[in-house]
This record gives C-alpha cells, structure tokens and sequence, in this order.
C-alpha cells in the first residue's frame, strides 16, 4: 500500500524543503518515491535545482518529482466542460454559458477542488511506494483535507432530493407510461431509473470518490506533518490547524519545528528571540501531546539540490530528533 | 361500422388520455418544483445562495439541461407567481 505524507504549514516556515527533504531520503533507502508540490507558489524546482513544473520528472533512481499548475489545470477543466456542453446541448448557446464559466473558474472553493483533484489523481498510481505531497498555505490544504467530508454532507442531501424526483417521474409513467417532456425544443423521455438518471450517476461516483478520499485521509497510510517556527504566532496558527484537522477526523502525526537557532552565547539583539523560543518549545510539549515535535536548526544557507537535501534528511529527519 | 367504432375508440382513447394528464397534473407540478430547487441548490453560485463544493456542481452541470431550463421557466413566470399557483387549482 503507498504510503502518503502531506506536510502542511504557514507560508514561509519550509515546508517545501522539509518535505523534497524527506521524499529524497526515503528515495535513497530504495523506496519508490513521488514528491508532488499543490502549491501554486511554485518552489519545488527551485528546491530541487530541476525544472518540474507540469510534468513528472526524474530526479534520482527512485525519486520522481512534480509541481502541478493549478492554474492551468482549472482551465483545461473548464474548458472541457465548455466544449461538451456546448455540443451535447444546442439551447445553451441562447445562454451565453462563457459567462458561467468566468464565474466558476472565480467562485470560492474551485482552487480547492483542483487541488483535490490533483490529489486523487496522484494517490491513484500505483507504481509508488511513497508519495510526499508539498502543500499550499495551510488555510486552503486545511479546507482541501476537509473537502471530502463536507462534501459528503451536500452529495447524500442532494441524492435524497433527486430520489424523490425520480419517484415522482415515476408516478406520472405509472399513469401515462413513457414521461415525455420538451428539453430545448425536442421531445426527449425523462427516465426515473436511478441507473440510467445521469444526474444521480455522478452523484453517486462522486460520493464514492470522496468517502475513498475521506478514509484514506483518516487511514494509517496518510501521515500529516505540521512544519512551523518556535514563534508565538506560529504555535497559535499550528494549534488552529490541529483544531481544524482534529474536526476532519485526521490526525497529526508530527510537528517540525523548523529554522530553530542553537546558540550558545546569543548577542543582546536576539536575546528576547531566544526567549521566546524557549517559551514557546515548553508550551508546545505541554499543550501538543501525543503528538512528535522534531526541531531542525536554522541553517547557514538555505539548501538547494538533492544531495543539500538529503544531507538535512540524514542529520535531522531521519531519527526525528525529538524536542 | 367499423369507422363509427374507430371514432368511439378514438374518443375514449382521448377521454382517458385527457384524465390520466388531470389526474397526475399536481404530481407534474410537484416533480418541476423540486427541479427547480434542485436546479436552484446546485447552481446557487449563481445568485449568491449557499453552494455545494464545486467540484460536484462542475461534474453536474453537463446533465442539467432538464433542469436548467424548469428553473428558467419558473424565474421568468416569477412576476405573478400568485396567479402561477391559482392556475395549478384551477382558480379563476
């Protein structure tokens, strides 16, 4: 069974080099590995030093790499949708459905499904024993996470209501037998089968899609990271994010306190820093039980390259050194 | 002969058409209110009304053709909906 790590943080904290991190030191112990970046801030390439925007790139012996377009993949969506809609059905032309369109590719929750989507896609292959996803900001992968389960909520109400209009179909067949009825001008017969309703078929898919999203995001297999600072506004912002995954049913596996600075004799201007970090570590161990808090330090340079990252793989990710 | 009985048949044929399309009249309106407010749940992106995920309305939105056009027809009698409903009981 492939294994899946999401690593999920504010925007910033090094979330993308912790996560190329860990998928290159999996890789490097002979487990097939796919590390795939959702965010559209696009720095997975520069994390790596290799182009792999849009496509799924070779990066070593067992490590394949990606970045996804989010933008581009809403588009292509759309676009589709567009085309067969405007040739299955001809009355839509009256409607002006680019302008549907415009409004979809802007509504709330649509970077969201594209993300979803991207993760359903990705979980599918099966020719990986790992997959390490890199996340947007955590508010957005928050609700992704979420998405299956409140999905679910609207998908039953939904296919509650079409039963009962394929039972009414149903009662006016009984009576006059086929229901006819004029669809953009033809006369076209209206089924009450639930096989053969095409609304209630991909309601039904879609519910099977996200309950199998909604429990392997709870399974054993799905591991959720939090990568964050030893700052007092990143330990309120990670505690919101364990509330929030907690409601979801997912739980957190491991905390990585990131950039954190050893330093034994600190000069006067990062005392109050120091402090604060020390503070913030207590807090941490006190109110984020059961969960790993794991520190890396703050590092003389920021590492590019799979050999820089899998040096921070071996020296700090890999006995999960613990706080 | 023969035709006189084709016209009799013919007759009750329609008579019998006529009162199974009465008798399940209300039940027609009933089926196009919940089409449309199935219509209206799934497209209320539209007019600003609480939606479902969009990825869902994105997958419905090509077998909508039904409905798309019960909910158009309903908006545009939307004027005098109180009239619409004295003539679903035959009101005048």
């Amino acid at each position: 069974m492939t294994n899946i790590y999401f690593f999920l943080g504010k925007g910033g904290v090094g979330k993308t080099t912790i996560s190329s991190a860990w998928a290159a030191g999996l890789a490097k112990i002979g487990r097939k590995t796919l590390l795939v970046s959702l965010d559209p801030a696009h720095t997975l390439s520069d994390a790596l030093n290799v182009m792999v925007t849009g496509r799924i790139k070779r990066i070593s012996d067992s490590l394949d790499a990606t970045e996804i377009d989010i933008d581009q993949m809403i588009q292509d969506y759309l676009q589709d949708v567009s085309t067969t809609m405007k040739s299955t059905y001809r009355y839509l032309s009256t409607l002006n459905i680019d302008r549907y369109f415009n409004i979809l590719k802007n509504s709330p929750g649509v970077e969201e499904y594209a993300i979803l989507e991207g993760i359903k896609e990705f979980v599918s292959k099966d020719e990986y024993d790992i997959i390490v996803f890199d996340t947007p900001p955590a508010g957005m992968m928050v609700r992704v996470l979420g998405m299956p389960r409140v999905s679910l909520v609207w998908t039953e109400s939904l296919i509650a209501m079409r039963r009962k209009i394929l039972s009414r179909r149903r009662m006016i067949e009984n009576v006059q037998g086929r229901f006819e009825a004029d669809v953009g001008g033809e006369k076209v017969v209206l089924t009450s089968e639930e096989k053969e309703d095409p609304v209630m078929q991909e309601l039904v898919s879609y519910k099977n899609e996200m309950e199998a999203l909604r429990n392997l995001f709870s399974s054993q297999s799905c591991k959720v990271s939090i990568v964050t600072m030893a700052e007092e506004l990143a330990l309120s912002e990670t505690e919101r994010i364990i509330g929030a995954l907690k409601e979801f049913y997912i739980p957190v596996e491991k905390v990585y306190l990131n950039k954190y600075m050893r330093i034994e004799n600190p000069p006067e201007e990062i005392i109050g820093k120091i402090e604060e970090q020390g503070s913030v570590v207590m807090r941490m161990k006190e109110e984020l039980k059961g969960i790993d808090i794991i520190e890396i330090p703050m590092l003389r340079s920021s590492p590019r390259g799979v050999e820089v990252l899998l040096a921070l793989y071996r020296d700090y990710l890999k006995e999960g050194e613990k706080v | 002969m023969r035709n006189l009985f084709e016209v009799i048949k013919g007759f009750f044929k329609g008579v019998d058409r006529g009162m199974r399309e009465v008798s399940t009249s209300l039940i027609q309106n009933e089926l196009e209110e919940y089409e449309n407010a199935f219509a209206l749940l799934t497209m209320g992106f539209l007019s600003g009304l609480p939606s479902p995920p969009t990825g869902l309305v994105i997958r419905l939105f090509p077998h909508m053709q039904r409905e798309i056009q019960v909910m158009m027809s309903k908006s545009s009698g939307l004027f005098d909906a109180f009239g619409s409903t004295m003539g679903k009981f035959s009101v005048d």
